[in-house]
């Protein structure tokens, strides 16, 4: 199988707190990875050291055959690697329409290209209609979409979402996994931060779990469900 | 799309705004044959120039949020360099204006350059420490000897030669009103090159920068090349305000370098104007700079301490301005107004 | 030879005398993670309020000292309340308004007390160190720039209010969790970084000449300063007060003192280009 991903020993301190310790990890192409563990295991950390936000202390990144560890992110997105932050991270005063085009401007040289993927992104998170409206008017939901939509925008071939069910109904949540679904079929590999096990064990073909740093298990869902390690780990949660 | 805050207007709207400039505009460029002579024809000319100074620190620092207070730096590099340029090589200032103006340029990117590269505190406390750096420096020794020290450098201004061939009596009001016209002309293609950029797709990445510079970074958009680009922009009409203010102003004295006559004015009327909206500290230029030269028989020093108290309460109480606000106001009011018109028609 | 030690002997007491100026520097930076800019003008506002106390309203030293400091400390206080804490969620609004208040007050120094340089009275007397005659004044500086420091170490780690600044220096989201409220350490901040900038502006306006915009240098200095040896840090500090010290003694004696005022410039410059990441000890 062709990887997509490798993450090779990864190992990241901050002053005396190692984040990461030697995490090691691989994402076929069009695969959906679950990257689950408690509060301050350091999932946000991989996240970050993938997309470039941080340079990890020790180890390698590669995407497609090509060493990718000093690369910075914007060169990453264009190279195929998308991400969502934790938390409703939108520019808070440009309209919908700019928090998306920005993006796919940055990737594509030719404006009528980017404005084409624009509309395309905006157009599969159903956003044409509120194109024109400023973030602070939108729901929780439409606000993930924008997000969602920016991550798309620029043609990624692995998409990096850090809890994409916070704050969302059930329904709304149902409506994401629907669309990662149907994403995925088209060949796009995603690695998901989440912390509501529920949703993602039935979506997920794998999972890898992070407890302070170290990779603690990787395997099928279920395996992972009936593990008692990560039962501990997750003590109340599970 | 109605409700897009900063979409391009379509092209009848377009025009619908552009007639009424161009009118405002040859109006006040046809002051001096209406008869407007003398010290305020000059204080006009002033406030066109400074006009580029409120454009380059709205086009820089009221997208990205990086604020510029250097602009004194990148203002008085350029007049200085007119002037060196002018004694040591014997440029008439004619054909220093460019050069000078590049000159500046490039000195203000070669310092600016490692403070663009990286997020923070860095970009404003740089800025705020040349033009005090450059005031000391012109003044003490030894660089004072060849910097004229506090008299400054003092040469013939702009046309002059020419100027000398005219009849005594009309001298005075030729440079006066050539001056005003370049300075005119300087500022209304200051204006379009300005709105042009920041409302470009460039400009909305500068504005994404300002608004949430790692997010920018993260989803693709490569923030050092846009705040580089945005800064090369903004400096040179900053470096091309200081080259014509010195060509038409000798001599260059260290007040360039001073934020009281430099950076006051023109930071004031882009927090009154609306920062990022262009249109909004263009009106505001002009009305804040004419208060502020009427101040100076009125208050003299203390208009800085008023001009410093209106800035802080702005900030506090109304950070996206005053002017831009209005202005969208009775753009409505008046389109209303033309719409009820034209319906019974 | 002999300029060697006067760079040894002045290098040490200036480096001294920013260490202090930089600590009551970084605790407001540490905590608003934003630099204030008013810093130096409080700086320059003590030397000048002792200035009238003595000279216009002939108040004795040993009221108008502590006076001016307690009315420095106060100021301090009200700048932050009134123009730092509204906006502190937007950086560029801050330096707006910090910045703004700097330029009033240089303005008002320059308006009413002239720009010609003043002084206030020097400690008498002066005491050979290694054959170069150094003023006693600079003795007092060193003594009281010690035990200021050491009062800040103290305060820092022994007591709840200290244990307080640190932890949200360290975090905001973090010491919330520990119930401390960031604003009222903010406030706490305000008011000790007054106390340490009426300190040094009152010890160094007998030997600086006291202008109105004298406080500038000494800021960028302590900008330098702290960010070179990392917000929080205190050993971090001291090194990076030596090095800054000593490189402006340096340039006074070597090349003058009209270069040297681009120490601070070309210090930020060097950081800029060698260290720029890192330097705020946090990782995103």
């Amino acid at each position: 199988m062709v990887k997509l991903l490798v993450c090779d020993s990864v190992t990241k301190k901050f002053g005396g707190i190692v984040a990461l310790d030697k995490v090691s990890l691989e994402v076929s192409k069009g695969e959906l990875l679950g990257l689950i563990g408690p509060n301050g295991s350091g999932k946000t950390t991989l996240v970050n050291v993938i997309s470039g936000v941080i340079t990890p202390d020790e180890g390698r990144i590669v995407f497609e055959g090509k060493d990718i560890t000093r690369l910075k992110p914007h060169r990453r997105v264009a190279l195929g690697i998308s991400r969502i932050f934790q938390g409703m991270r939108v520019y808070p005063y440009l309209p919908v329409y700019y928090n998306v085009s920005l993006s796919a401007r940055s990737v594509y040289k030719d404006a009528r290209l980017a404005r084409a993927k624009t509309t395309w992104a905006l157009t599969i998170t159903r956003l044409l209609a509120e194109a024109g409206e400023l973030p602070i008017n939108l729901t929780p939901y439409k606000l993930r979409m924008v997000e969602l939509a920016r991550a798309l925008v620029t043609g990624p071939k692995l998409v990096l979402l850090d809890e994409p069910f916070a704050g969302l109904s059930p329904s709304e949540i149902d409506e994401v996994i629907e669309i990662v679904k149907k994403l995925n079929e088209n060949g796009l590999a995603f690695i998901i931060v989440e912390h509501k096990l529920r949703y993602l064990m039935k979506l997920v073909n794998r999972v890898v779990v992070l407890n302070e740093g170290k990779k603690i298990f990787e395997g099928k869902p279920d395996e992972a469900v009936s593990n008692e390690e990560i039962a501990r780990v997750y003590l109340g949660v599970l | 799309m109605s409700r897009l805050a900063f979409s391009k207007p379509s092209k009848l709207k377009r025009v619908g705004s552009i007639l009424p400039a161009l009118f405002i505009a040859a109006i006040y460029m046809l002051l001096p044959t209406f008869g407007l002579r003398g010290f305020w024809l000059d204080v006009l000319t002033r406030v066109n120039i400074f006009l580029l100074i409120t454009l380059s620190l709205d086009l820089y620092s009221g997208t990205t949020f990086y604020l510029n207070l250097g602009v004194p730096f990148t203002v008085g590099c350029a007049a200085y360099s007119l002037a060196l340029l002018n004694r040591y090589l014997g440029v008439p200032v004619e054909y220093a204006i460019l050069p000078s103006a590049a000159i500046s340029l490039v000195l203000s990117l070669v310092i600016f350059l490692p403070s663009l590269r990286v997020r923070g505190a860095y970009f404003s406390i740089m800025s705020l420490l040349l033009p005090i750096v450059m005031a000391g420096i012109v003044t003490s020794q030894p660089f004072s000897l060849y910097l004229g020290g506090e008299g400054g450098i003092t040469y013939s201004p702009l046309f002059f030669s020419y100027a000398r061939g005219l009849p005594v009596k009309e001298r005075a009001f030729f440079l006066q009103s050539t001056y005003f016209y370049i300075s005119s002309i300087a500022a209304i293609i200051a204006f379009i090159v300005s709105y042009k950029v920041a409302y470009s797709d460039f400009g909305f990445m500068m504005r994404s920068v300002g608004q949430d510079e790692l997010l920018a970074e993260a989803s693709g958009v490569n923030t050092v090349r846009v705040k580089l680009v945005g800064f090369l922009i903004s400096s040179s009409l900053a470096s091309l305000a200081g080259s014509i203010y010195a060509a038409m102003r000798p001599p260059v004295t260290v007040d360039v370098f001073i934020p009281a006559n430099t950076l006051v004015p023109p930071l004031t009327a882009v927090i009154l104007g609306g920062m990022g909206t262009i249109v909004g500290p263009t009106i505001a230029n002009y009305f804040i700079l004419l208060v502020y030269e009427a101040l100076w028989d009125v208050i003299g020093r203390w208009r800085v301490v008023l001009y410093m108290c209106l800035l802080i309460v702005l900030v506090l109480l109304r950070p996206q301005g005053i002017v831009y606000y209005l202005y969208t106001k009775l753009k409505r009011l008046v389109s209303s107004k033309i719409a009820e018109l034209t319906a019974g028609v | 030879m002999e300029e060697l030690k006067y760079i040894l002997i002045f290098g040490s007491f200036h480096s001294l005398t920013y260490l202090v100026f930089s600590l009551g520097f970084s605790l407001v930076f540490g905590v608003a993670r934003l630099p204030n800019l008013t810093y130096g003008a409080l700086y320059v506002l003590t030397g000048y309020s002792t200035y009238v106390f003595l000279n216009y309203l002939n108040t004795p030293l040993y009221l108008a000292v502590p006076v001016s400091i307690l009315l420095t400390a106060a100021i301090s206080l009200a700048i932050g309340e009134s123009v730092i804490k509204p906006a502190i969620k937007f950086p560029v609004s801050v330096f707006i308004t910090t910045v703004a208040v700097a330029y009033i007050f240089e303005e008002l120094f320059s308006i009413q007390m002239g720009l010609k340089p003043v002084t206030l009275p020097l400690y008498p007397g002066t005491t050979s160190i290694l054959g170069i005659p150094v003023s006693n004044h600079w003795l007092l500086i060193t003594a009281v720039c010690l035990a200021m420091t050491l009062a800040l170490l103290a305060f820092l780690y022994k007591t709840s209010t200290g244990k307080a600044i640190r932890a949200v220096a360290e975090s905001w989201e973090e010491s919330m969790r520990l119930g401390i409220n960031p604003l009222r350490v903010l406030r706490a901040t305000f008011l000790i970084s007054g106390v340490y900038a009426a300190l040094t502006g009152i010890l160094l306006a007998p030997l600086k000449a006291l202008t109105p915009t004298a406080g500038w240098s000494p800021l960028f200095a302590a900008f330098a300063i702290v960010v070179m040896g990392g917000i929080g840090n205190i050993l971090g500090t001291v090194v990076a007060s030596l090095v800054y010290g000593f490189i402006e003694q340096s340039m006074v004696y070597v090349l003058g003192g009209g270069i040297a005022r681009v120490a601070p410039l070309i210090l930020i410059l060097l950081i800029l280009v060698f260290r720029p990441h890192g330097l705020f000890g946090r990782g995103e």
